[in-house]
């Protein structure tokens, strides 16, 4: 049977492939790459990096729920320099599209994390407005319409490469904020990030994280993330990222049928370390079991 | 760099094995021993055929396996008790969801399993110490002994000899005690504080080196005896666990490291750590 080309085009970056390891489930990649080879994926978005290099938050720092996870890792990175100059040289040379998902405190922060990356061989910048697991900054910039056009309008001025929007579920009206963020000037839209949750230890009647409350990733919020991918491409014009809970080859399709150009995969790297190339050849069996021969064919698709 | 030293151990495998044996050794604590399956880095396989006298993998003590249970969303970290070449032994102590259904597995049933996964015991010091006349103990509270067995194992057929002190909480949950008998004297605190023990022992003599796992009260009070007595110790650090391969970062545990402080990873920077920079 003839293998279905499911290269595509991300804002101007050509992916060999729409799969994309999401933000903070792959580090820099490194222990991935021990397991298998890592240029399998379409593009890596790195961990999520700060001006400054962060320790996290306590542990604990996870919790299993029904279908999914609980993580208050809290943004713990080396920092932009360190990333750029012990972990970018040996990933950019892997031979798959890098997104540096970048986080800040301040504006300014964030401003000077893209200028940083101005010379670094990063092929997009993901702009994370939407961590639940930091006290400054993250996912504060990307509950209003107004604070993500204002971020991202400032970070677009400062950033060389394409700029996509990560957005956050925690909100009520999600097309509102991705269309605030195109008009500001982001080249693509990606979500969701995790939506904030708590779990509880009856016996002792503390939280299980120590951060009290975390975020929400896994098959649990897969449904929440497909219908905001949904309403997200339908209201931009900029392609639409889509990922939440993406454990197989045919959920990624519903994601590209709800309208997502490419997907990113998170959990499933954390469950099940080799998920990743397993997706991409059950995805690839998939277009060829129901004689699909484009990803066009298959992006918004959805019949209703 | 740390990351790098994490990195350029052996590869991990994620194999398909069955269980071979399961029974219980003392309560709640189950002995199971994992047979590897043909074909170990088939991503799609078809269905097993456990091959006989074949093993992919040969982990050392202190290691760990990360092990997809059937019904539980995340895989979880079991230390390796021990490993002949083919078999896989594990211990495992039920004390939740995922611990009690891999408990109520039986025998012929297939999991997946990544391993080795972390850093062994210091076995060179061990030998050194050793080789040099000096003693090597080795402390264990509760169910902190499953990879001690596999170290007392070792030692063995490495003609090394360790004194072990084992803590366990009353009768019903004793197990193990033999196999520490065989490779030196084994002092047993039952129902109390191991390092009450320890402490008595040291009025006679003095290790040149400490070996634990356990709960971090234990290794918490054992930090201290060892620091006022100027012992060298490791232990093995238990944390919940994510990937189990150092890429998700939530398993941390604090350390104080030239004079601040900073977390590392139980899964690949451990589980295996020095005593004297944790921070309990
Ligand atoms: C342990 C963990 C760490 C994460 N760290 C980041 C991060 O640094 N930056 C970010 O934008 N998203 C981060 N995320 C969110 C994921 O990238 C993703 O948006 C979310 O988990 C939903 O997808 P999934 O269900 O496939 O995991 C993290 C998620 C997890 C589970
Ligand atoms: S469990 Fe993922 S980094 Fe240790």
């Amino acid at each position: 049977m003839e293998r279905t080309d499911t290269s595509c085009a991300l804002c101007g970056v050509k992916l060999k492939n729409p799969f994309i390891a999401a933000s903070g489930t792959f580090g820099f990649g490194r222990e991935f790459d021990r397991l298998y080879d890592i240029s399998c994926w379409g593009g890596i978005s790195v961990k999520g990096l700060t001006l400054k290099a962060r320790e996290g938050n306590p542990p604990h720092r996870i919790a299993e729920t029904a279908s999914g996870i609980l993580n208050s890792v809290g943004l713990q990175n080396p920092g932009i320099e360190a990333f750029i100059n012990d972990e970018l040289p040996w990933l950019a040379a892997k031979g798959t599209a890098i997104i540096a998902n970048i986080a800040g405190g301040t504006e300014e922060e964030y401003v000077e994390i893209a200028r940083r990356l101005s010379d670094a061989s990063v092929d997009i910048v993901e702009l994370n407005i939407s961590c639940p697991n930091v006290k400054e900054g993250g996912v504060r910039f990307g509950t209003s319409p107004s604070s993500a056009a204002r971020i991202v309008g400032a970070v677009r001025k400062a950033c060389r490469q394409p700029l996509m929007a990560k957005l956050s579920p925690n909100v009520t009206d999600i097309a509102s904020i991705a269309k605030a963020a195109e008009e500001a000037g982001a080249d693509a839209i990606s979500l969701i990030n995790t939506l904030t949750g708590m779990a509880i230890d009856a016996r002792t009647r503390a939280p299980v994280l120590a951060n009290v409350t975390g975020g929400l990733s896994g098959p649990a919020v897969k449904p929440v993330a497909l219908r905001m991918v949904y309403e997200t491409s339908r209201a931009v014009s900029v392609p639409v990222v889509g990922m939440g809970g993406i454990m197989t080859g045919e959920d990624a399709a519903q994601f590209m049928i709800a309208g997502a150009a490419a997907v990113m995969v998170g959990t499933a790297n954390i469950a099940d370390p080799m998920s990743g190339p397993r997706i991409i050849a059950e995805f690839e069996k998939f277009l060829a079991d129901y004689n699909i021969k484009s990803l066009g064919a298959l992006v918004g698709s959805l019949k209703t | 760099m740390q990351e790098d030293d994490g990195i350029k151990k052996t590869k991990p495998l994620d194999v398909r094995a069955a269980i071979h044996r399961t029974a219980w050794i003392a309560r709640d604590i189950r002995e199971i021993t994992l047979e590897f399956c043909e074909d170990p880095r088939a991503l799609l396989g078809e269905p097993a055929k456990p091959a006989e006298f074949f093993s992919p993998v040969s982990p050392l003590p202190g290691q760990f396996v990360h092990i997809a249970i059937p019904g539980v969303f995340l895989r979880r970290p079991i230390s390796i008790a021990g490993h002949d070449g083919r078999l896989l032994r594990l211990i495992v102590r039920r004390a939740g969801r995922g611990t009690d259904m891999l408990c109520s597995l039986p025998a012929g049933s297939e999991l997946r399993a990544l391993l080795p996964l972390g850093n062994p015991f210091p076995l060179d010091e061990i030998k050194s110490i050793s080789d040099c006349g000096g003693d090597v103990w080795i402390v264990s509270g509760g169910i902190g002994l499953a990879p001690l067995l596999f170290l007392s194992g070792w030692a063995k057929e490495s003609g090394i000899r360790l004194d072990s002190f084992a803590g366990f909480m009353d009768r019903e949950k004793i197990f193990g005690v033999s196999e520490l008998e065989a490779c030196g004297v084994c002092g047993l605190s039952i129902g109390g504080f191991v390092t009450d023990l320890i402490t008595e022992s040291l009025k006679k003599r003095k290790p040149g080196l400490m070996i634990a796992c356990g709960p971090a009260p234990m290794l918490a009070a054992l930090q201290k005896i060892c620091g006022e007595h100027r012992i060298a110790a490791y232990a093995s650090f238990e944390e919940r666990m994510g990937c189990g391969i150092g890429a998700c970062l939530v398993c941390n545990c604090g350390f104080h490291e030239n004079g601040g402080f900073r977390y590392r990873r139980a899964c690949i920077d451990g589980p295996v750590f020095s005593l004297s920079e944790a921070s309990f």
